[in-house]
């Protein structure tokens, strides 16, 4: 450790959600004057360490102590009070206001009559946005600056309030390089002044640029703790990230070369900004699509799926040149099926039974004269595919909402399961499921493409995709960065896949 | 060109444009639009129409919608003409104790959506059928025919001109909105807790007492239309408030009120009961089915919302 004492401390913080152990036992110390780089996979814990330091999240075990002090945040406002500030990656402004206001309502939260005086607000907004190299209007609005000048506004908010701690979650995400290098020279004029900053960041360059320590999070514990930054190169970053291989025993290889293809993308280019996307999906094949979030994955499925448009390219089924105009086409015309990553809100209808949802697909197919559908029908149809993923439900007539994540996701994979689907886009399988389930689900997917079933499986989950995958598409910022044909080893396919996206992260900066 | 484009920008600069086309269409198809009678009648309407609108503007900046308005301004209504005929009130007594009411129902769904965290329609549906039925359990539906002769000359009685004494309540509740939304506080939280409740929260504003206090204002403004449509009809009328619900909606949307909160326009929704008053006044001047007006309503209510929609698509200050 260094002589200076540490402004905030975590020490063992535990955080569990219901049925999930978000965090266990992680610990964190910030010193003032410093630049604390938090890393770590999607998943790894990185989120809800923020959301505990900054009050959202209560910790379920450990301490956070604040100049020595024990703290403990009921809320976000408590935070803020006590020194501790954040600017989410999500916009927390008003855009319809000006920037003066923004930065100080805050201060007006006291009363409610008293008239604003806008020269006032503007005046005392001045010097904060002068510290912060902001030449503009404090009475502009919001919603006239660009991105990044919105985010130095959220900035200017926190250091109005006397931050002496200041996170920051993915600052860079939307900036271009320029604006990025004005950022990071106002961070080290900060850090110079004394505060404590967090960066929070995936890009790896930034990180090794600007930062002084920095703490790994992989799977909820530390993988390392506040280390100086010294000496600690890209690749020791990376392998911490991803550390451990894991899940990777259920993978076996498995030549599909001489199989036909399903699905096959040539210089796809979609309404939502999709480039060049070259994509072959082989009959038995489970080809894994890598990309971190936001590099617009799920776009491309719904896209495949006939949601947003395809504007170049073409698109094959079994060969043959296809349009896919609407979802209903993709499903029953050429037997496209997508499981969504957001089960609740567009995988399932929570709301009504197993048999029910399982039954959505095959209505059509099942039904009768005069439009008619029978329970029985849909039963027969769908009953042997809940068998065979051992859905455990008291009867078909339960209602979804009432299962636990790992029978829902089932239920999800049988619903096209029954829809005898011959492609099979599966998003993020294993959100919000625990490891049991998870293993189980990657041999079912495996399973299912031995049976001749082609499976595109999404996923920004190294390990999983290493577990499922026969070759693995790399994708970022709408664009396929290149394929790894997976041997299923971690420790050479990992850092092959972040190499593939930090690279193309390199050549912008 | 700018300078056209900027002022294209503002919610008031559209309405103002077709409120000055339709006074001058119909005109032209009409002598008697432009009449000191004609006009009065119209400043009447406007008068009441835009309490109207201000009390469901001001949930609509909140990002919710009171479906209880009319049933508010209805209960306020008669139990100011009610508290004068039967207990012998004096009038500014019966006045204030009406408004009184029109707050407490204000409150009572305002505390209700916070507590319970059901929507605001469903909330307000629900004291909507409350507060009729308090109205019609009062009135066995019969009206109270004691308005007191004070209250019946101020609903006749002219300022200037065809200018009357109703529109001054008006006129001054609509610069106090003003004023309110735009330099105080209370209004900007109002308008912060409608934009992004979370990040409200996030900046220390209380959401709770905020959309507390928006409800309560909506009653206020609610129960002071009911008084003035006492005074204009000269009657109690159980039915007042009944024909309310469109009429609200319509101008604040006409004035590019966003319905998902955060930005209203009390000039532009002035502006847009000055057009729905005068589109009625045509029908009527062309001896055109006054059933017609719900139907014109609707539609105006459709292109205000599409209009809407367009200007919203168009990128402000983002080039990319």
């Amino acid at each position: 450790m260094t002589d200076s004492t540490p402004v905030f401390q975590a020490r063992g913080v535990e955080k569990a959600f219901p049925g999930v152990m978000a965090l266990s036992g992680v610990d964190i110390t910030l010193h003032p004057g410093s630049i604390h780089a938090l890393l770590g996979e999607n998943g790894a814990g990185k989120s809800t360490l923020i959301k505990m330091i900054t009050g959202v999240h209560q910790p379920t075990a450990g301490t956070l102590t604040l100049d020595g002090k024990q703290v403990s945040f009921a809320s976000p406002r408590d935070a803020t009070v006590s020194g501790v500030g954040v600017v989410h990656q999500e916009r927390n402004l008003f855009p319809r206001f000006s920037v003066a206001e923004n930065i100080h309502l805050e201060q007006l939260a006291g009363a409610y009559l008293k008239p604003i005086n806008y020269r006032a607000l503007n005046d005392a907004a001045r010097p904060w946005l002068k510290a912060l190299d902001l030449d503009i209007d404090p009475s502009t609005l919001v919603s006239e600056l660009s991105v990044a000048r919105m985010q130095l506004v959220e900035i200017a908010k926190a250091l109005s309030l006397q931050s002496r701690v200041l996170l920051l979650d993915e600052p860079t995400a939307s900036l271009t390089s320029s604006e990025t290098d004005r950022l990071f020279t106002i961070l080290r004029r900060l850090r110079d002044s004394g505060t404590s900053l967090v960066f929070v960041s995936h890009k790896l360059e930034e990180v090794q640029e600007i930062c002084d320590r920095v703490t790994v999070l992989r799977d909820g514990a530390n993988a390392c703790d506040s280390q100086p930054m010294e000496g600690v190169g890209r690749q020791d970053l990376v392998r911490m990230m991803i550390g451990r291989a894991e899940g990777t025993a259920s993978w076996r290889a498995r030549d599909t070369t001489t199989h036909p293809e399903v699905l096959g993308l040539t210089n796809v280019s979609t309404a939502l900004g999709h480039k060049d996307i070259n994509l072959s999906v082989r009959k038995g094949e489970v080809v894994g699509l890598y990309g971190l979030v936001g590099a617009g994955r799920t776009e491309l499925a719904k896209a495949i799926m006939g949601k947003f448009t395809i504007t170049g390219g073409t698109v094959r089924i079994n060969g043959t040149p296809v349009t896919i105009t609407n979802v209903a086409a993709a499903i029953h015309h050429h037997g496209l099926g997508y499981i969504s990553e957001d089960r609740k809100n567009e995988g399932l209808i929570l709301q009504h039974s197993v048999l029910a949802n399982v039954g959505v697909p095959i209505w059509r197919k099942l039904t009768r004269q005069f439009s008619t559908l029978f329970d029985r029908d849909i039963r027969t149809a769908a009953l042997p595919y809940l068998q065979k993923l051992e859905v455990k439900t008291p009867s078909l007539s339960q209602t979804v909402a009432n299962l636990s994540g790992g029978n829902q996701q089932k239920i999800s994979v049988a619903k096209w399961l029954a829809a005898s689907v011959q492609f099979l886009i599966v998003d993020e399988p294993s959100v919000g499921i625990d490891i049991k389930t998870k293993a189980y689900l990657h041999e079912l997917l495996r399973d299912l493409a031995d049976q001749g079933t082609a499976i595109l499986v999404i996923s920004s989950d190294m390990p999983e995709i290493i577990a499922l995958a026969d070759r693995i598409k790399v994708m970022d910022d709408y664009r396929i960065m290149g394929e790894i044909i997976n041997t299923g080893v971690y420790d050479d396919i990992a850092p092959a896949i972040m190499n593939l996206i930090h690279d193309s992260v390199a050549p912008a900066a | 060109m700018i300078q056209l484009s900027r002022l294209s920008r503002t919610d008031w600069f559209g309405p103002l444009l077709a409120t000055i086309l339709a006074i001058i269409t119909i005109r032209a198809f009409s002598e008697n639009f432009l009449s000191l009678f004609n006009i009065q009648i119209l400043l009447l309407a406007i008068a009441v129409n835009a309490l109207v609108a201000y009390s469901q503007m001001i949930i609509i900046a909140i990002g919710q919608m009171n479906l209880s308005v009319g049933a508010i301004g209805g209960l306020a209504a008669i139990s100011f003409v009610g508290m004068i005929e039967v207990w012998g009130l004096p009038t500014p007594i019966a006045v204030i104790l009406a408004l009184t009411i029109g707050v407490g129902c204000g409150v009572i769904n305002g505390v209700l959506i916070r507590i319970t965290g059901i929507s605001a329609f469903v909330i307000t549906l629900a004291t909507l059928s409350i507060y009729k039925g308090i109205n019609m359990g009062i009135t066995e539906a019969q009206p109270f025919y004691g308005v007191p002769d004070s209250v019946k000359a101020f609903g006749v009685a002219l300022v200037l001109g065809p200018i009357p004494w109703l529109l001054v309540p008006t006129a001054l509740v609509a610069v106090g909105l003003w004023f309110m939304l735009s330099r105080m506080p209370v209004g900007r939280f109002i308008l912060a807790v409608g934009s992004n409740e979370h990040a409200a929260g996030l900046s220390g504003i209380s959401v709770n007492a905020t959309v507390i206090i928006a409800h309560a204002l909506s009653g206020l403004l609610a129960g002071i239309a009911g008084v003035l449509v006492v005074a204009r009809l000269q009657i109690g009328q159980p039915s007042i408030g009944d024909d309310w619900l469109i009429l609200s909606f319509a101008a604040p949307v006409i004035g590019g009120a966003i319905l998902a909160g955060g930005h209203v326009s009390v000039s532009a929704t002035f502006l847009g009961v000055v057009i729905v008053a005068i589109i009625t006044q045509a029908l009527v001047l062309f001896n055109i089915d006054p059933f017609l007006v719900q139907v014109v309503l609707g539609g105006l209510i459709l292109a205000a919302v599409g209009l809407n929609k367009l200007r919203a698509r168009r990128p402000i200050g983002r080039g990319e």
